[in-house]
Order: structure tokens, then sequence, then C-alpha cells
């Protein structure tokens, strides 16, 4: 039996040399940190899963949370939050490229050294090969090359064997790109992990279950189609190849979980890591979260709007009164319930976080965190003499968008328009609003940014995109202000956007005085982890969600 | 024995003939809008469609279109535009989940359908009987989505008993294979052995006043042995069939039902998410292999029947 | 009848689908006077009081009010703030008017289709025998999911008339024509073995013409056929209008139906659960009901037939 001291300095030595131990195994841990710490991997969840992890083929948010750190292309996105994200840096290229020629011509100079994850070394005309290979395989998003990339529509039809807009040296590392036309955010088309080098000879068929080498901070394997995949370090990623590009901490496993109650539940009670940006928490459970986890839970915006298109061509809404009554009558705060909370009330075209948002500006029909002034909405409904009028609201089946109409059916009703809805599927909706046979008075509408350039936005409100199908404006706004605007911004080069902000703003302003649309607000998406890992260093980035290169365990 | 059996089969093929062209039909043949456009979905770009318009004969006479589609089909070379996806592949990885829980259904509602039919029959207008038959009726009434969700709610949300749905293979771990089929199991047994046991008390009652049966018992035969030997080899015909044909309902409607409400994965499941995508390839596969699988089923269930009962052979 | 007067439970439960058809039907009546709002009234940002409290319809994440119990959501809100209660009484009549039409199609199909198959016999028994074996050996609920899913999109053009996508009566004429084979079979076994009983012979002999004995002779004799069969339609339409609807194949938004009332349930578990409970034990109600009173017609008149339950 031991006495109180004898215990005491056993307590003690054992102290000790845990606290040796610890320390051993901390130096030993410390170094490269391209290798993991071993308190990985870190269990990410999806929601749905990634359309194709082949870069070439991939399209969809899930895809390009994966691929946007195994391919890089010349140029990528910096690794930060917020509208720092949202800045261009070199990837591969030694540095941002010299454009001349009218804005037409790109010339940029391969990064020396550079080698991909399986030890190749990297080379000028890989850059030429991925794109064509992106073309020939039908990248989703593909028009952003073809359209813009001298010879790459005549590549794609067959009518000549390589891209005549791209010419590299592998000798000098030198690649120039020519452009049909001026056009702004092309830096932004090259920064897609589409555009990211693989090896020449890549075989030109889905390597979707056996992605190629990359280069980047990770490599992926193991793909299990629609259950789950890994992200590994890759071995031959030095954290100093790339500035701007850090080395990921631990390794990651992907798991498909598409029960949105499930995979919140394993994140809450921590024996999962990452809950999937794109999915929904319940709304049940959301108050169970802010109050029990409220450390490692936080509503993140993204640039994506919400909102109602209000045809222009077609009574009634051709009747800006009309439209303002809309704009009026609107409850944001409803819609915000409808969507679990997770909307940000808002008035204008542009999100929070895209260059040209206006800052300053107030709304011009009712701030939108305030109850709607339904009796002004009624009064000018009377006053453009439109009580009645027949109005059919378009919306598609998913939810919550189906919800979204049938409120905004109700409350069309309410002010005084005689509404009904008509839902579609979901995968027809746009098909068959954007055919304008149909003649869509208004229905829902939902837009992300693909890059963070206002040009994108605007697409949604510029005459030239109006389409007999497949129409994207479907306000068929065709305003000469905005036309003019756009015509002379849009050459504008990304990486000069700062300084042309300013005349953005100001016509975002304008835009929402017309009432074109009928703004809901800007989507929030949840950024919810275990208390495994460390919640503030990890980088929620405006184009790709959550960074997993940033991800650390405490 | 032999000339049945081949007539069955010639029967056979010749529905199963008929069960491609009217799948066809359904789908392909539909009044107002581009068929092309349906198949490729709506990410497609014009050259995706004319793509899709050239494989699949659109623009062809209907029996060419026909052709192609059932080559298709038989290649096992269709693909789902809106996923890229080949179709046949990914029912044959979502197949476990939807036999496990066919055959698991199948083995509880046939134990407890004749049990319940059983004991209903031998304690015949007493209280057990009519609580029982109580039971089969609210089965019978009830939507296998609902109960399932039902179940969900009270014995995997709120008191943590079962999981809350997925499916584990029984490979990985065959305890937890089974927690997680057997909320399923059970709402899609609870409908077949309400059926179950009413048919088979029905018919236990009827034969239990067969003369033989009454000749057994002045044997002195103890009334189990008479119910058990005598009864229960009687209505095994009726049985079987019912069986099989319970089988064929599972996987013909009542997987698509259930596997939604506790996301398992099979092929019911893919078969509605692409309703809701309106992705048409995948519910025009899936229709036409279901279908089929249903007339084989019966065709075996009539042979063996036939084996049974040589009257039948006609 | 006179049985099936004296059958007590049957009648009970035959007096209980009464009164929720009468229940549906008064679904304005309640709206207006009891809930004060209709069924597609969204009060999403609106409070009720419950037991001297404000309570919002709607919490701030979404999640809906329970029942109160009161006139205002008697049985609660949905997502969107309706009334649950308002919904389910226009809910049902849609359901109802669905199964209720889908039963007249079935049976018209299955009377005539049937009738001329057994007694005409040669060609016309060879092409309708092989059609009701067609339907017949393709599963139901896929049959109807293919349907659905084909017509939602465009309706059908039938020549005589036009189904639109949106319209009540695609989802009926689909749940009709999966459903006739299942009774135009038996009654064509029946009407083949009248066709060789005496009188109809000797009808025959006196020269009769098909139609008239068809009408005449044959007809009347499948009348207690087509009266058990009737309510087991109507419980088994009622069942598959709530599959196709939950699945997305059947009645299309706007219109609300038990099955739609379900499916918006379902996805919210585990929230919100009286979502789920109230459209269903509704259904569970209404088709046992009608199960029930089915028993008692099937062992009035004909107590040795052993019809399933589910088809």
């Amino acid at each position: 039996m031991m006495g109180h001291r004898q215990v005491h300095r056993t307590i003690q030595a054992s102290i000790g040399t845990l606290l040796t131990f610890m320390l051993v195994v901390g130096v030993s841990a410390c170094g490269s940190s391209s290798t993991s710490s071993g308190k990985g991997p870190i269990s990410v969840l999806m929601g749905t899963a990634p359309d194709s992890l082949d870069p070439g083929l991939g399209a969809t948010t899930q895809s390009y949370e994966a691929t946007w750190i195994t391919y890089t292309g010349l140029v990528t996105y910096a690794h930060a939050s917020g509208e720092a994200g949202t800045k261009l840096i070199p990837g591969v290229a030694q540095s941002l490229p010299t454009v001349t020629n009218g804005g037409k011509t790109y010339t940029f100079m391969l990064r020396k050294g550079l080698v991909y994850s399986n030890g190749a070394p990297v080379k000028a005309s890989d850059f030429a090969y991925a794109i064509e290979r992106a073309i020939k395989l039908g990248w989703g998003s593909e028009s952003f090359l073809t359209e813009n990339i001298a010879g790459a529509e005549e590549f794609q039809k067959g009518k000549a064997a390589s891209i005549s807009g791209i010419q590299t040296d592998d000798a000098t590392g030198r690649i120039t790109i020519q452009l049909v036309a001026p056009y702004g955010p092309f830096l932004n088309v090259l920064a897609f992990p589409a555009a990211g080098l693989v090896p020449s000879g890549t075989p030109m068929k889905s390597l979707g279950n056996d992605p190629p080498p990359g280069v980047g901070p990770y490599e992926i394997e193991s793909v299990v189609p629609n259950k789950s995949f890994a992200m590994v370090l890759n071995p031959n990623w030095s954290k100093d190849a790339i500035p701007g590009i850090p080395a990921g901490h631990e390794n990651i496993d992907v798991s498909i979980v598409s029960n949105n109650q499930s995979q919140a539940e394993q994140v809450l009670n921590n024996s999962a890591d990452v809950f999937d940006y794109n999915d929904t928490i319940p709304p049940t459970l959301i108050s169970q979260i802010e109050s029990q986890a409220s450390d490692r839970f936080a509503k993140e915006p993204t640039v994506s709007g919400l909102y109602f298109f209000l045809n222009t061509k077609e009574a009634p809404f051709n009747n800006a009164r009309a439209r303002q009554a809309v704009n009026y009558g609107l409850n944001r705060q409803a819609l915000q319930r409808l969507d679990s909370g997770m909307l940000q009330p808002a008035c204008f075209f542009l999100p929070v976080g895209m260059p040209g948002h206006p800052t300053n500006a107030p709304c011009p029909y009712g701030e939108p965190n305030a109850q709607p002034d339904l009796a002004k909405a009624k009064e000018l409904v009377r006053q453009a003499g439109l009580e009645g009028a027949p109005v059919t609201v378009w919306g598609g089946s998913r939810a919550p968008h189906k919800e979204f109409i049938d409120y905004y059916t109700s409350m069309l009703n309410e002010i005084g328009f005689k509404a009904t809805e008509k839902i579609v599927a979901d995968a027809q909706y746009y098909a068959t609003v954007g055919n304008l046979s149909n003649k869509a008075q208004t229905g829902f509408l939902s837009y992300s940014q693909d890059f963070p350039n206002p040009l994108d936005f605007y697409q949604l409100l510029d005459a030239q995109s109006i389409l007999p199908t497949e129409n994207h404006n479907l306000s068929q706004v065709n305003d000469p202000h905005i036309q003019s605007e756009l015509a002379s911004l849009g050459p504008i080069p990304s990486s000069q956007l700062s300084s042309v902000v300013p005349r953005w703003q100001a016509l975002d302003e304008y835009t929402a005085k017309q009432a074109y649309l009928a703004v809901s607000g800007y989507e929030e998406v949840p950024k919810f982890f275990s208390d495994r890992i460390n919640f503030g260093a990890a980088i929620f980035h405006p184009v790709y969600g959550n960074d997993w290169s940033s991800l650390e365990l405490k | 024995m032999v000339a049945f059996v081949a007539r069955r089969m010639g029967s056979l093929v010749a529905v199963l003939f008929a069960i491609t062209v009217l799948t066809f039909l359904i789908f392909q043949a539909i009044p107002d809008g581009d068929p092309a456009l349906r198949m490729a979905g709506r990410l497609a770009s014009p050259q995706q469609v004319q793509a899709v318009r050239v494989q699949w004969g659109f623009d062809k006479p209907i029996y060419v279109q026909y052709a192609k589609t059932m080559e298709k089909v038989l290649d096992g070379s269709v693909i789902s535009y809106s996923q890229q996806v080949n179709v046949e592949q990914e029912i044959v990885r979502d197949l476990p989940p939807t036999i496990s829980l066919a055959l698991g259904a199948g083995v509880i509602w046939l134990v407890f359908g004749v049990l319940f039919g059983l004991l209903s029959a031998v304690y015949a207008g007493r209280w057990l009987d009519r609580l029982l038959s109580v039971v089969a009726l609210t089965g019978i009434s009830m939507p296998v989505f609902f109960l399932g969700a039902i179940m969900l709610y009270w014995l995997g949300y709120k008191w943590g008993l079962l999981p809350l749905g997925g499916y584990v293979p029984l490979t990985v771990d065959p305890w937890g294979w089974f927690t997680h089929m057997l909320m399923p199991w059970v709402a899609l047994s609870v409908v077949s052995v309400g059926v179950y046991s009413r048919v088979l008390r029905a018919n236990v009652l009827d034969v239990m006043r067969e003369d033989y049966v009454r000749t057994a018992r002045a044997k002195g035969l103890s009334e189990r042995r008479v119910l058990v030997r005598h009864v229960l080899r009687n209505s095994l015909m009726g049985i079987v069939t019912l069986w099989g044909l319970d089988f064929a309902w599972v996987i013909g409607g009542g997987a698509i039902l259930v596997e939604s409400v506790f996301n398992l994965g099979g092929v019911g499941q893919y078969a509605a998410q692409s309703i809701g995508r309106l992705d048409v390839p995948p519910v025009m596969v899936i229709t036409m292999l279901v279908a089929c699988a249903v007339v084989v089923l019966s065709a075996i269930v009539d042979i063996f029947y036939a084996v049974l009962d040589p009257r039948v052979r006609l | 009848m006179r049985t099936l007067l004296r059958n007590r439970v049957a009648l009970a439960f035959g007096a209980l689908f009464v009164a929720i058809v009468f229940a549906c039907l008064l679904a304005p009546v309640y709206a207006k006077d009891v809930a004060h709002t209709g069924p597609n009234d969204n009060h999403i940002t609106e409070t009720v009081n419950v037991g001297g409290k404000q309570v919002d319809v709607v919490s701030p994440t979404g999640v809906p009010i329970g029942p109160t119990w009161k006139g205002r959501f008697f049985l609660g809100a949905d997502s969107n703030g309706r009334d649950v209660a308002v919904r389910l009484l226009y809910g049902g009549r849609n359901s109802l008017e669905i199964a209720g039409i889908a039963t007249l199609i079935t049976m018209l199909l299955a009377i005539l289709l049937g009738t001329l198959a057994g007694y005409m016999r040669g060609i016309f028994d060879g092409v309708l025998s092989r059609l009701f074996d067609l339907v017949w050996a393709y599963p139901a609920v896929l049959l109807g999911v293919a349907l659905g899913v084909a017509l939602a999109v465009g309706g059908i053009d039938l020549g005589l008339f036009t189904l639109h996508s949106g319209s009540l009566l695609l989802p009926a004429f689909v749940i009709g024509i999966v459903f006739f084979p299942y009774v135009a079979k038996p009654l064509r076994a029946q009407a083949l073995s009248l066709r060789e009983r005496e009188f109809v012979d000797a009808a025959r002999v006196q020269g009769v013409g098909p139609l008239r004995i068809m009408l005449d002779e044959i007809l009347p004799n499948l009348t207690s056929s087509i009266v058990v069969f009737v309510p087991l339609i109507i419980a088994n339409a009622i069942l598959l209008e709530a599959g196709l609807s939950y699945l997305g194949a059947g009645v299309q938004d706007p219109n609300p139906s038990w099955g739609t009332m379900l499916a918006d349930g379902i996805r919210l578990i585990p929230g919100a659960i009286h979502l789920v409970l109230v459209p269903g034990i509704m259904l569970v109600l209404t088709v046992l009901s009608v199960n029930v009173f089915a028993d008692g017609v099937r062992d009035a008149l004909d107590p040795k037939a052993t019809v399933r339950g589910r088809l």
C-alpha cells in the first residue's frame, strides 16, 4: 500500500514521462507540412456525388471542391475567405499574363521545375492538351472555351485537329492564347479546374473513376462512384512549389450521404468532420446546432441570388408600376423562413461579395428586412388598372423553390392580380421558361456565380442574351443604358476590375430602380464542422466553398 | 409436362416482347415534345441532342426506333444523359439493397402470414381472431410509405432504437445489415401479412370442413396433426401463387415506395429519383427489366404449380 | 341485402366513409367559416394566439406550428403557413374524386370488354384476352408511374378529348387503365361460363341478337360480382393515387392531395411530424372503412369468394 508521498511522486513521474513523450512526438511531427499529422484522415460528407471527378468533365460545385485543389491551371484563386478569395493569382504560370492586341492576346510563361503527382514533368504543351481534352470530353461549361478561344469552335466541330488560337513552346515554356474578341473574365475561365493541366496523352475518355495526375496539394484516389473517394496529400507537392497555394494538412475521406438529417447529425455528434455546404440543415436541427455547437457553425454568404423574373415584354409586367408593386409587396422574411433561415434578404441584383454590389445605396422599394408595404403595392396595381390581371407563375418542383412559388403566387393574389401557379419538373424548368413561345410572365430564377466578375451575372439582363430557346434573359430586358454600360465595362480584364467597381455599382443601383426583377436575397450556406477541426483557420472560399486544403485538426 | 413447359415458355416470350413494346411506346411515343431533348436532359448542348437523336434513331420510323432502343438495352449501353452514367451498371450496383429488401420481407410475411392465418382459423370467432382480423385489415389499408415513415420517426429518430435509414451490405457488417433492413422489411410485410392471414384463414376454414379432415379426426389424430398435415398441404398451392405474385409486387412497386423513405439506395430509389429528374432512360430500363422479371417469376410459379398439381397442365 | 344490413360493423364503417366524403365536400364551408383561410393562402410571417401567447405560425428557421385544436390552424400549419385542416379537406376532395372517376373508368372498361371477350369469343376474345394479360402482367405501380411520368409533362390528346397536364382526370385515367384487367379477367371468365347456360342457349335459338343477349341475360348475372368489386377498386385506387402522388407521378402541384401532403411531410421528418400523421391517418381511416364495408358486401353476396384485399 503506497503512502501519500509515494503516490504523489508516482503521479509526477508519470506526468513527466507523458510530457516528454508528447514533446518528442510533437517535434517529430513538425516538419514538411505535406505529410499528415497522423491524426487524420478528415471525414468530409457530401450530399450529392460529384458529377465527375475527371477535371475535363466535372461541372458541379461538388466536383470543383475536389478538383480545384488537385488540378491547378495557369491561374487560380487566392486561398482566402471573403472578397480576398476572388483575387486571381498565378498558378502553374510564373505570373499573371501580359495582355496585348486590344485584350485579344494573353501571354504566359510556365514555371520551371513543376511536376505532376506521378512525378512526370509539366510541359507547356500540356495546357493545350488539357483544353482540347475538356472540349473533346464535352465539359458542361465548354462554351466558355469554344466561344472565346480562337479556333476552339472549329476544333470542337472536328474541322481542325488542334486549337489554332493556342500556341505553346515546350523549350521556353511560353504559352500564347488568342481570343476571338476581348473578354474581360477570360482569366476567370482559365482558373476553372477544366483548364487545369494534365499530362499530354491522358486518354480522351471519362476517367471519373480513376482521375488523371495533376499539379496540386492533393490527388484523388479510391473512387467508388456515388459512394466515396479519397483525397490524398500529393507526395510530389512541395509547399514552396507555387506561392499562394498552401499544402494540405491531412488526408481526406469523402463519403456521399444523401440524407441531410443523417449528415447533420453525424457532424453534430462528431462522428464525421465536415457538412456539405451545398446541403440544407434540416430546420429542426438548426436551432439545436445554434445552441449546442455555436462555436463550429456559421452562416456563410455565397455569391448567388434568388429572384423572380418579371417579363417586360408581356402584360402585366411590361407596366413599370406592376413591377414596382411586386417589389413593394415581396415579404423577404417569409422567403427567409421558407429557406430555413438561410437567406440574406436584399434588393440589389448583384450579391454581397461580388465586386459591384452597391454598398451605400438605399433600396428603392422598401427595406428588405422590414415588413412589406402591401397597401402601396395594391395601390400601384389599381393605379395601373391591372386589378384581376391573369398571371401564370412558373416554378420547378424541387423544394424549397416550389414553396417559394407557393408563397409568391399567394402574394400576387393578395395585391390584386389573379395568379395561378404552374409547376414543372425541376429538370425541365429552365428549358420551359427559357422557351419564348411559352410567354412566361413571371417565375422563379436563381443564379450562382461562375466566377467573381459582374459580367457573369449581367448576362441575365443583356439584350444580346435573348434567345428563342434556352433564353437566359428571362425578363427580356432590352435597356439602352444597360447595353451601353455592358459594352464598355465588359472587355475590362478581371485583373483591373477594382478600378471600375464604382461604375458597376451605379449600374446595379439603376437596375434596382427599374425593377426588372424582384430580388429575394442571397443564399447563405452552412459552414459546419465537428469539434476536431480548427474552425477559425478553415477557409470558406467565395467560389469553391470549403477549402479542404485549409482544414486542420486541433 | 414438357409440352406444358414449352407452351408456357412460348407465351412468356410473347409477353416479354409485348412488355418491351408497351414500355417503348409509353416513353418514346408520347405526343408533344422532342424525345431527343427529353433523353438528353437539361444540360445538353445542341450537338449532344443531335448525337442522341442519331443514336436512338429518333429521325427514323418508329420500328427502327424500337429496334435501336432494344439494342441499347440488351447491349447494356444505355446512358443517362443528365448524369453521364451507364444505366445498367448503376442498376447492378443498386441491386443488393433491393434484393435484401424483397427476400427478407418475403420470408417475414410468409412466416407471419401463415402463422396469423392459422391462429385466426384455429381460434375462429374468438377475440384473438377478431384482433388479428383488425390488424390484417388495417395493414391492407395502409400505404407502405406512410407506415415506413411512422416507424422511421418513432423507432429511429425519437427513441433511437434503430438506424435512421441507409444500407449496410451483409458482407461488411451482418448485424448492421439486419438493423438497417428491419424497419423496411416490416413496412413491406405488414400489407402482405394482412392479405395472407385473411386468405389462409378462409382457406383453412374451408378445408377444415372437408370430409377427409373429418375422417382424419375420426381416425384419432390430434387436432394439431390434422391441421398441419392435411390442411396446410392443401392450402400450399394458394400460398405459393400468392407469394410469387406478392414478391413480384414488392419488386414492381413496394420497393420504389419504401426505398425512398429509408434511403436504401436500391433500384427502386434510383427509379424514384429519376422520375423526379424526369430522367427518362433509367425509368424506361428499370420499368422494362422489372416487368420482365415479374413475368418470368409468374411463369416459374405457374410451372411449379403444374408440378404440384397435374390437373393444371391442360 | 338483408345480410348486409344485419352486419353492423360493416354498416358503421360504410357510414364513416360517407361521413368522410361529406366532410371533404364541405371543404369550402370549413375554409370560410371555421378556419377563415383558403387552402393556398400563405401565412408565413403571421402569429397565432395559442394558450394566451402569440406564437409564430412558421418559426424563423422554417418550422411550422403543430395542431392548435382551435378554429385557426386546427391541425397545424405546413411550411408555407397554410392551414393543414383546410388542405386536408380540399386534398380529400381531389383524392376521392380521382379514386371515384378511376373506379368508374375501370368498371366501365372491364364490364364492356370483359363481357365482349367472354361472350363473343373468337377473335374478340383472342385480342382482348391478350390485352388484359399484358396490362395485368405489368406491375401496377410501375405502369402507373410510367404512364404518370410520361403524361405529366404534356397531357394527352385522344382525339375525342384532351387531358391537360394539370388536370385531375389524368391520374384518374392512369389509375383506371392500370386496374381494369383485374376486374375484366374475372368478368370475362364468368361471361364465358354463363354463355353455356340453358337460358342463353334458348335466347340464341330464338334468334335474339348478341347485343340483346349480353344486355338482358349476361349482364344482370354479373351484377353481384360487379358490386363486390367496386369498393375493392375504390380502396386500391385511393392507395395507388397516394403512392403515385408521393412519387410525383400523380397529382401535380399546386393541387393538394393526400399523397402530395404525405410527400411534403415525409420530406421534413423528423420535424413537424403532424404533416405526416394528419394525411396518413386520414388515408388509413378512409381506406379501412371502404375495406370493412367491402368485406360486408362480399359476405352478403358471395361468402365463398376469396377475393384478395390488395391488387
